[in-house]
């Protein structure tokens, strides 16, 4: 004879469950939501938070200052022994005259001050902003020598600290923020843990009946299991939507109030958003479902 | 075919239920199970049912060795066996369909064929009629017999039943009791653990007497003394 599981069966099952435990379900939902939701504010702080850092590591750079008294074409030259060498990101000639334009534009009200100055009589020497990819100490270090070598360097300016710093601090962030998704996580787990313990324990007489009439434990499970997944799956959506209409909201606000921070479009975070928490919703749903059943499936 | 060797159980406070049980039942038999309260009945049903696994000896049922039994292959060996406890153990919030139907779904059967073979059943155990009720509607002797239809559903070749009638009035036993009677002629092998001596004493079938976990008689043709 032929054997054959309908899944219409189990959703229906899983549908009843829920319905039957109704407060203890929406407060499963709204835990795992909740959840869900410190956890995507968390995570996308953190994001931004490094975009952010990324932003001001940017200033991982090296001025070269060249000898006074470098004719056009053996700046050039500098240049193209500074672009040739390894670790050299971006390289920005500043000739001696935009220095000049620089400074005067900084001096403000005392721009007077160098009214007198000339192109001819300018006191400032071509300069190259040197961006370096890697920042670490040595590569950082051996840049520096190598470009020590040029003919025509007069003077280096290192500022890869700020470089370090920033690289710490983000390691840092990063670890917080990793250890606090992982307690945000389990917490999740044992809250519906201990929903689908209240759902199995208000079935345990039908269980012991499904298993008298030869029911196979997969048989039992899969009605819970399907619990787990319609918990998680509702807790996602409504977290997603809850999640979204805040950071929009941040989005607009910075762009309004605080131009200097970066901010993320939602464009480019909603599909993380979405992968992100259907996968731990589901899975938290479905771990849940499963390790409350354990007790009630020996044989 | 029910085969006991030298079967003991020892549960896991210390104390010892069953004490070296033989016992063979064949094919078809009707057997009361008797004895005093804690003289070990239940759980040589729980044995029955490998609900529980024997500490030593072995048990043989059919073609299954319970002893060294799988566990991915224990509901299907249950598949075999009809249940029936002295609570019932319905569904509340199943109608007396459903709850026959449940026990057929459980075990993958198509939709159709519950939908032929539940109204059957209902009829051999005289509840058609009854069959949109839900449990709390029904006395305890139409409940015992909805629990009876679902345990026939499966169409086992054995029935279990401990103390079926302890929970409903004697009349009612009666009717239980000409149920599982029926049942056995059918062809199932029937055993019934149960307390009362006069209905052990009326239907004459083969009596068996457990005391402090041991068989100390085992004879055809009732006598509860
Ligand atoms: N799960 C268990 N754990 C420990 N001891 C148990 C367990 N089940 C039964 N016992 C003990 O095993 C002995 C036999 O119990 P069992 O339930 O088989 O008796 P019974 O003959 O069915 O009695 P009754 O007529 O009262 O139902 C008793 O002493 C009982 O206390
Ligand atoms: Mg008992």
């Amino acid at each position: 004879m032929k054997r054959r599981y309908s899944t219409r069966f189990f959703l229906e099952q899983a549908f009843k469950g829920l319905t039957r435990n109704g407060v203890m379900s929406v407060a499963s939902i709204a835990v795992l939501m909740s959840c869900l939701i410190v956890l995507g504010i968390f995570s996308l702080l953190l994001l931004n938070i490094n975009v952010n850092l990324d932003k001001i590591a940017e200033l991982n750079e090296i001025m070269v200052y060249c000898e006074y008294e470098l004719t056009e074409d053996q700046i050039v030259e500098v240049e193209e022994k500074i672009k040739s060498l390894d670790n050299v990101g971006k390289v920005k000639r500043i000739t001696k005259a935009e220095a000049l334009q620089t400074m005067i534009d900084e001096s403000g009200e005392y721009a007077d001050l160098y009214s007198d100055i000339t192109p001819e009589n300018n006191p400032l020497c071509d300069s190259f902003e040197i961006i370096y990819e890697d920042m670490d100490g040595t590569s950082v270090y051996n840049l520096e020598s190598q470009l020590w070598e040029i003919e025509g360097v007069r003077k280096i300016n290192t500022v890869y600290k700020i470089a370090k710093t920033i690289d710490s601090l983000k390691s840092g962030v990063m670890l917080v923020f990793i250890w606090f998704l992982v307690i945000l996580f389990i917490v999740s787990i044992f809250v519906i843990i201990n929903t689908i313990k209240l759902a199995v324990y208000s079935r345990k007489s039908e269980i012991t009946v499904m298993r008298y009439v030869g029911a196979t434990n997969g048989f039992i499970t899969l009605p819970f299991l399907f619990e787990g997944v319609i918990i998680g799956g509702a807790a996602s959506a409504l977290a997603f939507a809850c999640q979204s209409y805040i950071y929009i909201y941040i989005e607009k606000m910075a762009a309004n109030e605080m131009q200097m921070i970066t901010v993320l479009p939602y464009t480019e975070v909603w599909p993380l958003l979405v992968l992100g928490f259907l996968a731990i919703g589901i899975l938290t749903g479905v771990i849940g479902s499963v390790a409350s059943l354990n007790k009630y499936l020996k044989y | 075919m029910i085969d006991f060797r030298n079967v003991k159980k020892f549960y896991s406070n210390g104390t010892v239920a069953l004490d070296g049980v033989d016992l063979h039942v064949d094919d078809g038999e009707f057997v009361f199970i008797v004895g005093h309260s804690g003289a070990g009945k239940s759980t040589m049903m729980k044995l029955l049912l490998r609900e529980e696994a024997a500490s030593s000896g072995t048990i043989t049922v059919g073609d299954y060795e319970l002893t060294n039994i799988k566990n991915k292959d224990i509901p299907y060996y249950r598949r075999n066996l009809g249940v029936v406890f002295q609570d019932f153990r319905l569904f509340p919030n199943k109608t007396v369909y459903e709850n026959v139907a449940f026990a057929m779904q459980v075990v993958g059967t198509p939709r159709a064929m519950i939908k032929r073979r539940v109204p059957a059943i209902l009829t051999t155990v005289n509840l058609a009629e009854k069959m949109k009720c839900f449990p709390r509607e029904l006395s305890g002797g139409e409940q015992q017999r909805v629990a009876l239809a679902r345990a026939l559903a499966n169409n086992p070749k054995m029935i279990i039943a401990d103390e079926p009638t302890g929970n409903i009035d004697p009349k009612m036993s009666i009717e239980i009791m000409n149920l599982l009677m029926k049942i056995n002629k059918l062809g199932k092998t029937v055993i019934v653990v149960t307390h009362e001596k006069n209905l052990v004493d009326y239907y004459k079938q083969r009596v068996v007497m457990l005391k402090e976990g041991r068989i100390i008689e085992d004879r055809v043709g009732g006598m509860f003394q």
